[in-house]
């Protein structure tokens, strides 16, 4: 499994000369990823101290919720994006995750890591099963099936929450990995940073697979893909059992970081914030699940700081930004979406060339 | 106790129906899958409250307000979301119907405030005793006024010009265009319909329940009704949505109401691994 | 007096793909029955599509050039404005409407035609082509190629055009049932003076029935000239007539 520290093969015999600009480059990243917690928590730099406003609003935790996010996007980057199979699903695999935690980590009590494996496993499984009907119906048949594999689990949650738990929801306990407690934001941000950076290197590795080239292949062409010798029925399966693997562990942290889940955290729009996050990041790409998920978690932050900023005067921006914040997230959220699909249907990593391009020109010109 | 839970089913299931029309002809004509469906009722339920209680208009005056109303919106997305992206992949637009329900959504929570409303019209409201049922007057009237839109729908496609130019311009784009018929105008028109039949449905639901936008729960039952019924089939998209009206109300009252859903979308599933064309479509699937 | 349709140096392209058109002019006067002919890709739909105002559905352009109609310049005209103008069209691959009746899909042919019309307009094609009066009530799509190509031919009948396209109308189908089809038209010529702009592969077919034939090759106009004129021609002979016409 390659370092993420690693250059891109297929960029370095081209620039030899860019090799030190390069290590200096992901050095200072990840000197600054391993700063950032630390500036969250003491929120000064350099002994400056600042303000909230200086910091966009962010808390570490909203950099948490961000990287477990990221995993729900990645992995449906990659089934979506990738495999061509579209999912309104990805809520149920997240339910599916945190209710197998809650077998086995709270009602059992086994140690944290036995309920991550677990919840990959049941995850999985579940993938599968609801990848079955792919073998039978396509497009948008497909769709509506994982739609109603949805309701399904979601049922299956309201009742497992209330015949065991109650209406509070189920509690979830303080996560330890073999002695490592993730009792505070910091020491979950190094956890979750790892994970995320483990699940971008293996879903990336395993497109430059013979497997992850005929996916490709399928989603363009199925027959193009079935002429290379592989079964695409089985190989779009496997992928749906990948992906919801994944979103089922980051159920099941989205559980124990919140301490508490109910039926009613992963609603059909639970489902959809997912789709919204690789269009906007960009379908296909999985640099973009990551930019898509940063976008939709911290905007709203960002921009609720901003009216508390404007809140103090009497204009009526402020005040409705006030008493409306959520509905405008939504609004700015969904207009985002809108025009990114009529003006830029590869997402805002597709915007990124262009834009550079355009200063190219204008540098030179 | 179950001849009372089937009427109600079933005057719940007709607006369903006539929802699902609505649905269907916007399917059949542009082939979207209209997510936004369930909004659109929540927009009929909105301008009626604009009508009748913001505006004070008078009840017939109120109901040209929502049908013009809900007609240009229609129009209106057509326009502005519809047909920059025909031709795109089936995620494409099935998000662009999503992303439009989020803007629908928290546009009108911004405008009327997140709290529910009443709405209050002059259709009759109280209740009889027929054959041991109590009849409520208000679902009788709304199940009256779904199957007069249903049957004055199905006139207008089968013996209007006008329905037959709609008919030939979703049987085939291109050939419509090359016998000489606009196109776009009848798939405008379709929009327009399939919103205004959602309006319709809205107003009922909107007087039956409180007015907010969690009417849009409701609204999407449509779906499920449209892929039982048969994706292609107006027919069937009325008997979808008299099925899932029928099994919502026998499952709240004898299972819970929390697993009203899930039965609508376990019907639906099997559907679509036993029969995908669904119960009245035709056997001609991976076109959508 | 001007010729009912006059193509003038038309050039068209698909995208950035090289020109499918290379200033193709040619005329058709009113009654008359002119043919198309030439290999695959030689630009022969293209040029259809042109004068039907359809090369933008298809990601296509005009690029220079005019189409005049009685002397007006349709050139950027939209589709169902050219046929309205008189100009309809059987396209390739028949393209009825699969799920409506026979008669609904006349009936979507006659619709540019005042309400007082239609019905006379109708009766005439099912008195043409009686197969489809027996046929009325059936669905398109289930009926054979040859039924499809007369209901296309009739659907564009139905509009009353002073001017008809059709695009490749006896491909796929048998001898016999061409010859019939090829008959009628000659009947529609004689009876309404529709003149006819057809697609044909087979040269032999379009040099027996029509008037005149233009050969396209690589999107330019190769040969022109009355079907007595080609008939003799030595380079028609040999390229498209076959070795064996003639004898």
């Amino acid at each position: 499994m390659s370092d993420l520290a690693t250059p891109k093969p297929a960029a370095a015999p081209a620039l030899p000369r860019a090799w030190p600009r390069r290590f200096i480059l992901w050095g200072l990243a990840l000197a600054a990823l391993a700063y950032l917690p630390v500036l969250l928590t003491e929120r000064m730099i350099f002994g400056i101290y600042l303000s909230n406003m200086t910091l966009l609003n962010l808390g570490l935790s909203q950099v948490n919720l961000m990287l477990i996010a990221m995993l729900g996007a990645l992995s449906l980057n990659y089934l979506t994006g990738c495999a061509g199979l579209i999912s309104i699903g990805h809520a149920a695999f997240y339910a599916t995750g945190a209710m197998s935690a809650a077998v086995i980590g709270t009602q059992l009590g086994l140690p944290f890591p036995l309920v991550l494996i677990g919840s990959a496993l049941a995850g999985a499984v579940m993938g599968v099963v609801a990848g079955l009907p792919s073998l039978r119906v396509q497009g948008l048949y497909f769709v509506l099936s994982t739609m109603a594999v949805h309701y399904l689990v979601a049922y299956v949650f309201l009742e497992y929450q209330f015949r065991v738990f109650d209406v509070v929801g189920v509690p979830f306990g303080t996560p330890s990995l073999f002695g490592f407690e993730l009792s505070t934001p910091m020491r979950w941000y190094f956890f979750l940073l790892a994970l995320v950076a483990l699940v971008y290197a293996g879903l990336s590795n395993s497109l430059r697979s013979r497997e992850g080239r005929a996916l490709l292949a399928m989603r363009d062409h199925e027959r193009a893909a079935t002429s290379l010798g592989v079964d695409v029925r089985i190989l779009r399966i496997k992928a749906f059992g990948l992906t919801s693997a994944i979103a089922a562990v980051a159920g099941t942290l989205y559980a124990h970081y919140l301490s508490n889940a109910t039926s009613e955290s992963f609603g059909i729009t639970f489902a959809i914030q997912f789709i919204a996050m690789i269009i906007i990041g960009g379908m296909g790409s999985l640099k973009g699940s990551l930019i898509g998920a940063a976008l939709w978690l911290l905007l709203p932050s960002i921009i609720t700081g901003f009216a508390a900023g404007f809140g103090g005067g009497s204009g009526i921006v402020g005040s409705m930004l006030g008493e409306h914040r959520a509905q405008f997230v939504q609004l700015i959220f969904g207009l985002l979406v809108v025009a990114l699909l009529i003006y830029a249907p590869g997402g805002l990593v597709s915007i990124g060339p262009k834009v550079r391009a355009l200063l190219g020109r204008w540098r030179k010109g | 106790m179950l001849g009372q839970v089937l009427f109600s089913g079933l005057a719940l299931g007709s607006i369903y129906g006539l929802v699902a029309l609505g649905f269907v002809v916007i399917l059949k004509a542009t082939d979207v899958f209209n997510f936004a469906q369930g909004m659109f009722v929540v927009c009929g339920a909105y301008l009626a409250v604009t009508a009748l209680s913001l505006l004070g208009l008078p009840f017939p005056l109120a109901i040209l307000f929502i049908i013009l109303g809900a007609a240009l919106m229609g129009m209106g997305v057509h326009a502005a979301l519809i047909r920059p992206l025909s031709g795109r992949p089936i995620l494409s637009i099935i998000m662009v119907t999503i992303a439009l329900s989020i803007v629908m959504r928290a546009g009108i929570e911004i405008l009327y405030g997140p709290a529910g409303r009443t709405l209050s019209t002059p259709l009759p409201s109280g209740g009889f005793l027929f054959a041991g049922l109590r009849i409520s007057q208000l679902h009788l009237t709304a199940a009256a006024v779904s199957w007069l839109c249903m049957l004055a729908f199905g006139l207008f496609f089968r013996f209007t010009s006008v329905g037959l130019l709609m008919r030939a311009a979703a049987d085939s784009h291109e050939a419509a265009t090359i016998a000489g018929v606009k196109v776009d105008a009848m798939n405008r028109l379709a929009w327009a319909i399939g919103f205004t039949l959602a309006a319709i449905g809205g107003l009922f639901l909107g007087q039956l329940q409180i007015v907010s936008t969690e009417l849009e729960t409701i609204g999407l039952l449509a779906l499920p009704a449209v892929v039982i019924g048969g994706m292609q089939s107006i027919p069937g998209a009325i008997l979808g949505g008299l099925l899932v009206g029928v099994i919502e109300q026998l499952a709240s009252t004898y299972i819970s109401p929390k697993s009203a859903d899930v039965m609508i979308y376990a019907l639906l599933l099997v559907i679509l691994l036993v029969r995908p064309w669904g119960l009245l479509g035709q056997k001609a699937i991976n076109r959508v | 007096m001007a010729s009912l349709l006059e193509v003038d140096g038309i050039s068209a392209s698909y995208g950035r793909m090289g020109l499918a058109l290379d200033r193709v002019s040619l005329t058709v006067e009113a009654g008359s029955i002119v043919a198309i002919l030439g290999a695959n890709g030689a630009g022969k739909t293209t040029l259809i599509r042109a004068i039907s105002g359809l090369l933008r559905l298809h990601g296509g352009a005009v690029a220079s050039g005019r189409t005049l109609l009685d002397g007006q310049d349709v050139t950027r005209f939209s589709p169902d404005r050219i046929v309205r103008l008189g100009v309809a069209q059987a396209p390739e691959g028949r393209m009825v409407f699969k799920t409506l009746s026979v008669e609904d899909n006349l009936a979507v042919g006659a619709a540019s035609l005042p309400r007082a019309r239609r019905g006379e307009r109708m009766d005439a094609i099912y008195h043409l082509f009686p197969r489809l009066a027996e046929r009325r009530g059936q669905a398109a799509g289930l009926m054979s190629g040859g039924e499809q190509q007369m209901l296309a031919v009739g659907r564009a009948l139905a509009a009353a055009p002073r001017l008809m396209l059709i695009d490749e109308l006896s491909l796929g189908l048998a001898p016999l049932i061409v010859k019939a089809i090829y008959e009628r038209l000659g009947e529609v010529v004689a009876t309404f003076g529709t003149a006819i702009l057809v697609v044909e592969q087979s040269a032999r077919i379009a040099l027996r029935y029509c008037d005149r034939a233009y050969v396209l090759e690589g999107g330019r106009v190769a040969l022109s000239g009355t079907a007595g004129e080609l008939s003799s021609d030595e380079r028609m002979r040999d390229l498209y007539l076959g070795a064996a016409a003639g004898h």
